[in-house]
């Protein structure tokens, strides 16, 4: 056998790995409560409380509604499911699997991303039915949901890998980057009417190429142009990978 | 080749030296016991031998394969049963099973083949679609056991596989050991259980405060400590018998109560006897049995460590 085919090989066995790491998330947790309730209620009712009675154009809302959605349900499966295993001492098997770190990573962020395309087809169609938004470019909407909800999977992973056996201390992190972020990432405010001395932290925010690319498929009129939305989603995806991988490696010595 | 071989392990946490130049090898086919205090350094050894936590010097190659370097080949080859029973608890005992499998890359014919035997092995059969939730402390460890073995591991790390368990767990568990050691699967095998290690292991390497004291046959290492003898007596009535007053008895180093018997260390077991017999007569106590020991591994083990295990707790004689 070649380099070549020993090399592919290698992938597949690890492709194979992570996707049987996250068919067992997908049955252990996708239907625990405090999943349900703060991957699919809290978004709904973030939105609500900032949305309802407000002005606004459903084609600016109802993008910005499963921008929401997405952030919080791909981000919130393994900042519960990893302290939990690690309080379970399951999550030891993965650390000493024949798979590298970047796959248990990889795994780990496909049952967030899976998770968050299924709820963020809620408000898509929601917003279709009764609100009769259209979809005027299926390639944004789709590159949109896919790379947004991989991105913030990956985030949760990354989160995930602070220490700690209770996943109350994570999400309290995560909660101080999630809920800002929601407010300078164009949902709320149009990034037009976002002053100039905040365009700095807009652009810091993985959020708002994900809402600008889903904003684009029903708007049609995107603050960047989607290729770089994509480019910047797929730039975060891999800082969130890395810097995961490296923290996973450094808090299990 | 060696099926392990750890050379110069050091292992460093800020301040604290948690292991200082280990150095051993396991033979192919062996089983090799690891034995420590708490705090000796066992469980990091076995970080750094999974590949889970690397050395700050020294390194430890798998059936010739670095484990830093070389950490998913060598991995491949390992089955690892962690001391807590660590299986998910929402997923059915057949769950767990594929999905170690898929883990380590096991095909879907053999993992199923597998599955089922392994099943069959350990007595888990008639549960096999049920959450393990609802198994016993025994069942889950029959099943982290399987678990472990469902790649056809070369090497088996055991870490405390029949600590705290039942009777039909430990038969099943003791027997499965042994029947893989027959097939030429290697066993590494930490154990509080000394009397465990002296049956089951080929050699046994004790380490204490992070460093190898000593690695040899559990009966060699009886030898280097032949001084160490012991007789063991059994009084009627128990009642009446005083530690304190055995301890004056001319020779006696040490007594140990075990149960209703009483150990008196001694390197002059007959000389002893007869103060016994005289203790006996003097306090109108019948002597029932008398025993003379020679030297078990837990004498090793308390030597070598500077243990002094007692009936009150442990403390440290040196």
């Amino acid at each position: 056998m070649t380099d070549l085919e020993d090399q592919c090989g290698q992938v597949c066995t690890e492709l194979h790995a992570a996707w049987a790491i996250a068919k067992k998330d997908i049955r252990i947790y996708y239907l625990k409560p405090n999943i349900i309730v703060s991957g699919m209620l809290f978004p709904l009712f973030m939105f609500l409380a900032f949305a309802v009675g407000r002005p606004a154009d459903p084609t600016v809302m109802i993008p910005g509604l499963i921008a929401i959605t997405i952030l919080f349900s791909a981000s919130s499966i393994e900042p519960v499911s990893i302290p939990i295993e690690r309080r379970m001492k399951t999550f030891d098997r993965l650390l000493s699997a024949p798979i590298s770190l970047h796959t248990v990573v990889l795994g780990e962020s496909m049952s967030g991303f899976l998770y968050s395309l299924g709820i963020a087809f809620v408000p898509l169609i929601a917003g279709i039915l009764l609100f009769q938004t259209q979809v005027i470019g299926i390639a944004p909407l789709v590159a949109g949901l896919l790379l947004t909800s991989f991105c913030f999977a990956t985030m949760g992973t990354l989160f995930a890998a602070y220490p700690t056996e209770s996943p109350g201390d994570i999400m309290s992190m995560l909660n101080l980057v999630r809920l800002p972020l929601i407010f300078v990432s164009g949902i709320f405010i149009p990034l037009d009417q976002i002053p100039q001395i905040g365009h700095f932290i807009t652009y810091l925010s993985p959020l708002t190429y994900g809402n600008d690319l889903i904003h684009a498929a029903f708007a049609g009129d995107p603050h960047f142009n989607p290729i770089v939305d994509i480019v910047m989603l797929l730039f975060f995806i891999l800082v969130f990978q890395l810097v995961a991988n490296h923290l996973y490696k450094k808090f299990n010595e | 080749m060696y099926a392990i071989e750890a050379l110069s392990l050091s292992k460093r946490f800020g301040n604290i030296q948690a292991l200082s130049g280990v150095d051993f090898a396991v033979n192919e086919g062996e089983t090799f016991g690891f034995l420590g205090p708490n705090g000796a350094g066992k469980t990091t050894t076995i970080r750094i031998l999974t590949g889970i936590s690397a050395p700050t010097e020294g390194t430890a190659r798998i059936f010739g394969r670095d484990i830093v370097r070389d950490t998913i080949a060598a991995r491949r080859q390992m089955g690892i049963v962690h001391e807590t029973s660590n299986i998910y608890t929402d997923l059915s005992a057949w769950q767990n099973l594929m999905f170690t499998a898929e883990l380590y890359n096991v095909s879907r014919k053999d993992r199923e083949k597998r599955g089922s035997d392994l099943l069959e092995l350990f007595g888990l059969s008639e549960r096999r679609d049920d959450k393990t939730n609802g198994f016993s402390k025994g069942m889950k460890r029959r099943l982290t056991l399987a678990m472990g073995l469902i790649n056809h591991p070369r090497l088996l790390f055991l870490d405390e596989p029949t600590s705290g368990l039942d009777v039909q767990s430990n038969l099943i568990i003791r027997d499965v050991i042994r029947e893989l050691n027959k097939t030429g699967v290697t066993v590494f095998l930490t154990t509080h259980n000394i009397e465990e290690a002296n049956l089951a292991c080929d050699r046994v390497a004790i380490i204490n405060r992070g460093h190898i004291a000593a690695t040899d046959s559990p009966e060699r290492l009886k030898h280097t400590i032949r001084s160490v003898q012991s007789i063991e007596v059994a009084f009627e009535p128990v009642s009446l018998v005083r530690v304190d007053d055995l301890e004056q008895i001319p020779r006696v180093s040490e007594v140990r109560k075990q149960g209703d018997k009483f150990r008196l260390i001694t390197e002059d077991p007959p000389g002893v006897l007869d103060g016994v017999m005289e203790y006996a007569k003097d306090h109108h106590i019948r002597v029932i049995s008398v025993k003379t020991l020679g030297p078990s591994l837990e004498d090793v083990f308390i030597r070598l460590t500077g243990l002094d295990i007692r009936t009150k707790g442990v403390k440290t004689v040196d």
